[in-house]
């Protein structure tokens, strides 16, 4: 308790006021520690609710969640009723989640094959190349791209890229680079995985290309001169001395927008098709993602009267909340590693 | 360790002839002439902010880095311009090393950060690397405290010891010319006395061109030594004539302690 006043030796600690008696360090600490333990009490709650909510479609679903493809809440007027594990569901009910995990991962994996080099990209275009009267205007795009809600991407998704890519891409792409993996077979109307993952990549930009900018800055001068010294050229400086010491950074940025990028559900759900009970075939067929798939089956879920279908949505949801807390755990953990190398 | 060459007695290894520097519109240098003999050390000395780091910057183009500087006036490298027309500043640069004031090692290890440069040059044999790495080390008088973890992160050295490996790096791209601007004003005296001691070794291959804020370290590791106050190039002479009889009152009075 007294171990920060240690020096003051017998000096009368009832006099000093309260802050100074305590240490400010320790209530600033006090309140810091409070914050992170009432944020992951927080996480632990919602994980165990989610846990005890669903616990029944778990027993019921199985591994099934993880390995069938039909998503089938049953007949919900008839009166048959099949029970697993003594578990109750309507009669040809059959909750397999396989294309929505397919979906969430493949479109915020393409996602990131667009963002991640783009990102990488302009970030450093804006801190070499961007003359510097130009770079707060950069800059401020950054920031209002990243301020845009996700259902105006969705509407833009809607109104000029699926039109285009159902009218024009995918037809001409189709027919010329049919032959190529992913690309062959209908173009069908644009919905579908490259505009999901075209909006998403747009959406985790702003993201990246902030963080990857301000882990450059933090190291770039000095590691850039100290390559340009030893008669580098300006381009090996960067690809050979500033980025690989970034990369550490880098992926955790790489990986916090992915963990968002899974996560994202408006303006997907407005351009993935919502496929179900089938998989994408090429790049421009009907998807559909975890979090979509939970807002536009809700309604119908509603109506299940044996409850197990809103609670095997609830099983999808707990299955995506585990996977973005896993990424977003090891990018903390990157990022951790990375300062503490970096201290020397 | 000072000499009494003049800098005209010897073969001129850099010729500075009317240099001015410009940070936009203001001026950093004024117009400073200066000749650095070969193998010799020349320290740079003069209050803070009085244009000792511009004027090193400028003897490899450091300046062609940031937009808005301005150089003007010429740099001759044994007689030819570095500025001059068509002349590449990387390869003038793979010429004129630079060791920085803070320690500026690659989070790399330190066999890597020493092979950097020749690699950047075309050596990738790593037996040739291993050599080169051994001798840019020795003169920089740290290889008998690194040589058996040479795949250890640099950043677990300390600063004097990763100073040290900044200077093998720069001595491992074979420069000509060393510029070190104020090389131990990060550290401490011990590791600053291995520094100016490797400074003295390096004479017999390199010239030397060494900006110190410590009047007693351009005393100890230089024979010629040039005073700047303001941007202005005030006094060039022999180390042991600046600090006995300097030519110009300014001089005498920063010497006796008069500035910061
Ligand atoms: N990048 C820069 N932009 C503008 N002014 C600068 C810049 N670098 C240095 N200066 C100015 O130029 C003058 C000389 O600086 P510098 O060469 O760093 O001095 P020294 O190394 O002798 O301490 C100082 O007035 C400083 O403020
Ligand atoms: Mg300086």
């Amino acid at each position: 308790m007294d171990s920060n006043l240690g020096y003051a030796g017998g000096a009368p600690k009832a006099r000093l006021p309260l802050l100074q008696r305590i240490g400010t360090q320790r209530v600033v600490r006090f309140l810091f520690g409070s914050a992170a333990t009432i944020s992951t009490l927080v996480i632990v709650l919602m994980l165990v609710f989610l846990g005890i909510y669903a616990f029944p479609a778990i027993r019921f679903n199985g591994l099934g969640i993880l390995t069938q493809s039909v998503w089938n809440i049953g007949d919900q007027y008839g009166s048959g009723h099949v029970v697993r594990a003594g578990i109750t569901a309507m009669q040809g009910a059959q909750f397999g989640g396989l294309v929505f995990v397919f979906g969430t991962v493949v479109t915020a994996f393409v996602a990131m094959l667009f963002a991640v080099p783009l990102s990488l990209l302009v970030a450093v275009a804006l801190v070499y190349r961007v003359p510097p009267r130009l770079r707060p205007l950069v800059n401020a795009v950054v920031e209002l791209m990243a301020g845009v809600p996700s259902v105006v991407y969705g509407l833009w998704g809607i109104v000029v890229l699926v039109p285009f890519i159902g009218q024009r891409l995918g037809p001409w792409t189709t027919e010329h680079l049919g032959f190529l993996p992913f690309l062959g077979g209908p173009a069908g109307s644009g919905n579908g995985l490259l505009a999901s993952s075209v909006l998403l990549s747009l959406m985790a930009m702003p993201f990246m290309v902030a963080t990857i900018r301000d882990v450059i800055l933090a190291q770039e001068k000095s590691i850039f001169e100290a390559s340009m010294a030893l008669g580098s050229t300006s381009w090996q400086a960067v690809t050979k001395a500033v980025m690989p010491s970034v990369t550490n950074g880098i992926f955790a940025a790489v990986l916090v927008a992915l963990g968002r990028a899974l996560g994202e559900t408006m303006a997907v759900l407005m351009v993935c098709g919502g496929a179900v009970g089938i998989f994408a075939q090429n790049i421009f067929q009907s998807v559909n993602t975890i979090a979509a798939v939970i807002v536009s089956q809700l309604e119908s879920a509603l109506t299940d009267p044996t409850g197990l279908a809103q609670k095997s949505l609830a099983e999808l949801a707990l299955m995506l909340f585990v996977i973005t807390l896993f990424v977003n755990i090891v990018a903390r953990l990157i990022l951790h590693g990375a300062d503490r190398s970096g201290e020397a | 360790m000072t000499t009494s060459i003049a800098p005209s007695a010897t073969h001129t290894k850099l010729d500075i002839r009317a240099l001015n520097v410009y940070y936009g519109a203001f001026q950093a240098i004024q117009n400073a002439s200066l000749a650095v003999p070969d193998h010799c050390v020349m320290a740079l000395i003069g209050p803070s902010g009085c244009g000792k780091s511009t004027f090193l910057r400028a003897l490899n183009r450091m300046h062609d880095l940031q937009p808005g500087t301005r150089v003007e006036g010429k740099v001759l490298l044994d007689g030819s311009d570095i500025y001059a027309p068509g002349i590449d500043a990387v390869a003038i640069r793979h010429r004129i090393g630079m060791v920085f004031q803070r320690p500026n090692p690659f989070p790399k290890s330190i066999f890597d950060n020493v092979a950097y440069g020749p690699r950047l040059h075309g050596t990738q044999d790593k037996k040739t690397l291993m050599e080169i790495a051994e001798r840019s080390l020795r003169s920089a008088a740290l290889w008998d405290e690194v040589k058996d973890r040479m795949d250890k992160s640099a950043l677990t050295l300390s600063g004097g010891q990763q100073q040290r490996l900044c200077i093998a790096r720069c001595l491992a791209v074979d420069p000509e010319v060393v510029l070190m601007d104020e090389p131990a004003s990060a550290l401490d005296p011990i590791a600053t006395s291995k520094i100016e001691d490797l400074i003295d070794g390096l004479k017999d291959k390199y010239t030397v061109v060494i900006v110190t804020h410590s009047m007693q370290q351009a005393a100890r590791i230089s024979d010629f030594t040039a005073f700047f106050l303001m941007g202005e190039l005030v006094e060039l002479s022999t180390t042991s004539e600046i600090f006995t009889k300097p030519k110009d009152k300014r001089t005498e009075d920063y010497i006796t302690g008069r500035y910061g």
